[in-house]
């Protein structure tokens, strides 16, 4: 394949594989910080892009903002594998 | 019979072709009478557990998770058995029904503790998928398709050029594998659609053409090769104006390249679109393209048949046997947007042969992709394994 695939889409497929599909799993930036072994500020940035671009939907919970996967973003995801 | 469906795709769990293909055989099984239990993965607002039309859904939830996709596949495979295992207490299946090498794991493991027969439907390869095994987890998912197809007692693939690719690389005996092409339901092409309103919301007036593609933005759908062509075809047609439809990791990358070749104002993405409105659109059309260089079958050619939009398409794979030149639609050679914007063109410029292709191609529909014929060569297939 000729085209890479970018670094935001890595992590929104890392979200998806970890589990992070609904709402009652969604994940807080230190946890996907934990999960993926990526720095914060890139988990930061990264995860503002995914929101944008509407595949990932922000919640905030107990104080704390956290992220899972849209529908979209879940197809996005599938279609690196099928 | 009580047959045992597995797949990682089945709606509202709509990624490609895998989803329809389940669906339609699933559903058409059923009306004959069939016990059909499809068991799948869950998706968000689909419930665990459904009756459509006769066909019993589960859908498995996976409880655990892992950055890496290889691992996070084979621990979904993990809660699919056990879903399976569940459901197999009160219900003896006669046949198990796997698609693709995403549900191998548990499909093989659920064959030997039922000793039941498994048939495979092979949809693509991941040689093919990714035009060569690149990573350790193109070889791994490799591997498992080998794995997969030795395990079944039998293969169904849905085209003559999916057959040779896993004679030819797998090294499978012929006999093994049994082509039953893909189908469509044509009764969702019967809805009275208002042409006019459907293009006027894609931004296409009324004195426009409106160019058509439907498909995952990944490299093997070969969109970049449309996006490339649209110069030449807005050269000769400059009404022309183009809408893509998917969704895709290679989005932004094709985004990108439409913007910056000064016809991306001609160039609408709309990313994901649910069926009905993607029916609405090709029934609008005035041509649909499938510009693929890799595809086994391609489904999308059939439903935009069956919508009456004419079909330009890559001469590759199952498009070059679904499709025949200059009578059902036009073939272009593949990565090549010159061939591309000829075809077009032939479409676009001739609107009397392009009514002779529409004609000829809803007829062929008809006679030779209904899920009712397809089941009946699948239940075939199931009784000379049983």
């Amino acid at each position: 394949m000729s085209q890479e695939v970018t670094e935001e889409f890595r992590l929104l497929c890392m979200l998806h594989n970890i589990g992070a599909t609904k709402l009652e799993k969604s994940l807080s930036i230190q946890e996907i910080c934990e999960w993926t072994a990526m720095e914060t500020s890139s988990v930061q940035f990264h995860i503002q892009k995914l929101v944008e671009l509407g595949y990932v939907q922000p919640t905030e919970a107990e104080g704390t903002g956290k992220y899972h996967l849209t529908p979209n973003g879940i197809r996005k995801v599938l279609t690196l594998y099928s | 019979m009580r047959i045992c469906i597995l797949t990682w795709e089945f709606p509202p769990r709509i990624v490609g072709g895998i989803a329809r293909h389940c669906e339609g055989l699933a559903r058409a099984l059923a009306h004959m009478s069939h016990e059909v239990h499809v068991f799948t993965l869950d998706f968000p607002g689909a419930p665990d557990y459904e009756e459509l039309d006769g066909v019993k859904v589960y859908r498995a939830v996976t409880e655990l998770g892992h950055p890496n996709f290889l691992t996070w596949a084979l621990l979904f495979n993990h809660f699919l058995e056990k879903k399976l295992g569940a459901v197999s207490q009160q219900v003896e299946f006669d046949v198990l029904h796997i698609h693709d090498w995403l549900t191998a794991p548990a499909g093989v493991s659920f064959k030997y503790r039922v000793k039941k027969p498994m048939v495979l439907t092979v949809h693509s390869t991941e040689i093919g998928r990714a035009q060569g095994l690149h990573n350790p987890d193109s070889f791994a998912i490799d591997g498992m398709e080998w794995w997969a197809t030795y395990e079944a007692s039998k293969i169904i693939v849905t085209s003559g050029s999916m057959k040779g690719e896993l004679c030819g690389h797998f090294h499978l005996p012929g006999d093994k594998i049994k082509i039953i092409p893909n189908a469509i339901d044509l009764t969702k092409y019967n809805a009275s659609i208002d042409r006019q309103w459907v293009r006027q919301r894609y931004g296409v007036g009324p004195n426009e053409k409106l160019v058509l593609c439907v498909g995952r933005l990944v490299p093997q759908k070969g969109v970049e090769h449309l996006i490339h062509a649209v110069p030449a075809i807005a050269w000769r047609h400059p009404e022309a104006r183009f809408v893509i439809v998917g969704e895709g990791w290679l989005k932004g990358h094709l985004e990108h390249l439409a913007s910056s070749g000064g016809h991306g104002w001609r160039i609408r993405f709309t990313g994901f679109l649910p069926d009905s409105e993607v029916v609405a659109l090709m029934t609008s059309a005035d041509v649909l393209v499938i510009p693929s260089i890799y595809e086994p079958f391609g489904i999308v050619a059939l439903e935009g048949m069956a919508a009456g939009v004419p079909v330009v398409a890559s001469q590759v794979g199952g498009l070059a046997e679904v499709v025949e030149h200059d009578r059902t639609g036009i073939l272009v050679y593949s990565r090549n947007p010159e061939s591309i914007a000829w075809g077009v063109s032939r479409v676009l410029s001739d609107p009397g042969h392009s009514q002779w292709l529409i004609k000829n191609a809803r007829e062929m529909v008809q006679k030779a992709y209904s899920w009712e014929g397809i089941a009946k060569k699948t239940v075939e297939v199931y009784k000379e394994v049983e």
